[in-house]
């Protein structure tokens, strides 16, 4: 396992956080009213939303929306997802 | 509408570029059980789904699907970086690289472009859903096929996710499946197009 940098390791926590959010999803469109999945749904969000502000705040938007427009248009600079060490 | 997230669903880091194993991966893009046709196959079919939490579930999956023809396609990138003319003669690349160089194209490993062929739409919501559990199917056997063919663990361990991932949607698939089938009424016992019959 090759070292990982703090922004991959930030990366990873949002995907795994991100993908709890995927699979629940997934899981309450045919149990729209399990009241576990939507317990497990909403903890999880609150956990996501943390992560993806820290993670934008340090390292720019994942989202076009997100960039901050201060200085540059950040979402045309940083790296896209395909690149080695980005994922 | 959709909108883009500067992410992978899940890492995909290679470190040893492989121009024969993309040739083969390259299926998973544009073959006839690959992520592009899935996306494509889910995301039309879902208007002709009698019930919203089938249309959910065939906008979730095919949105889904979207993220996996990125990984594979992201897997195909790095397999083919840095290649010298040699490998890519001796590797057996060269049939796709005279067309394509390095760019990533859909198309299956025997050399068929993407064909909207391979799916159907039929506009009958337990005729579309029993082919989506025969699609998921077809692809965990393509990804196992993948895992026969490399031991390189930078490409298995992704390719382990997508395969895993084929399961869920199946279960999915067969959820959707057995709502509409119940939503059918003894007016409508031998399953005539719930979709269409109203």
């Amino acid at each position: 396992m090759p070292m990982l940098s703090d922004k991959q390791k930030l990366m990873r926590r949002l995907q795994q956080s991100s993908f709890a959010l995927t699979e629940a999803n997934l899981y309450l469109d045919s149990h729209p009213t399990c009241k576990d999945g939507l317990k497990y749904y909403s903890q999880h969000k609150k956990e996501h939303d943390e992560l993806m502000a820290q993670y934008t705040e340090k390292y720019g938007p994942i989202r076009a929306e997100q960039t901050d427009t201060e200085k540059e248009w950040s979402w045309a600079v940083t790296p896209f997802p395909w690149e080695r060490g980005e994922s | 509408m959709w909108q883009y997230e500067k992410k992978l669903q899940y890492p995909v880091n290679i470190k040893d570029p492989n121009p024969a194993l993309a040739k083969v991966i390259v299926s998973q893009l544009g073959g006839p059980d690959g992520e592009l046709g899935a996306a494509l196959r889910y995301l039309n079919q879902r208007y002709a789904a009698p019930c919203r939490e089938v249309q959910a579930i065939l906008s979730d999956i095919g949105t889904e699907e979207l993220s996996h023809m990125e990984m594979i396609g992201t897997i195909l990138y790095q397999l083919t970086r840095n290649l010298s003319m040699k490998e890519i003669k001796e590797s057996g690349f060269d049939v796709y690289f005279v067309d394509h160089t390095t760019g990533v194209y859909p198309i299956a490993a025997s050399g068929v472009p993407f064909t909207a062929a391979t799916f159907q739409s039929t506009g009958d919501a337990i005729a579309d859903l029993t082919e989506d559990l025969a699609a998921e199917q077809k692809a965990r056997v393509t990804y196992d096929n993948i895992l026969r063919l490399t031991d390189d663990p930078d490409v298995r361990e992704p390719i382990k996710f997508l395969r895993a991932r084929e399961i869920v949607h199946f279960q999915r698939f067969g959820e959707g499946l057995r709502m509409v089938q119940d939503m059918l009424d003894s007016k409508n016992f031998y399953a005539f197009n719930p979709s269409f019959d109203k």
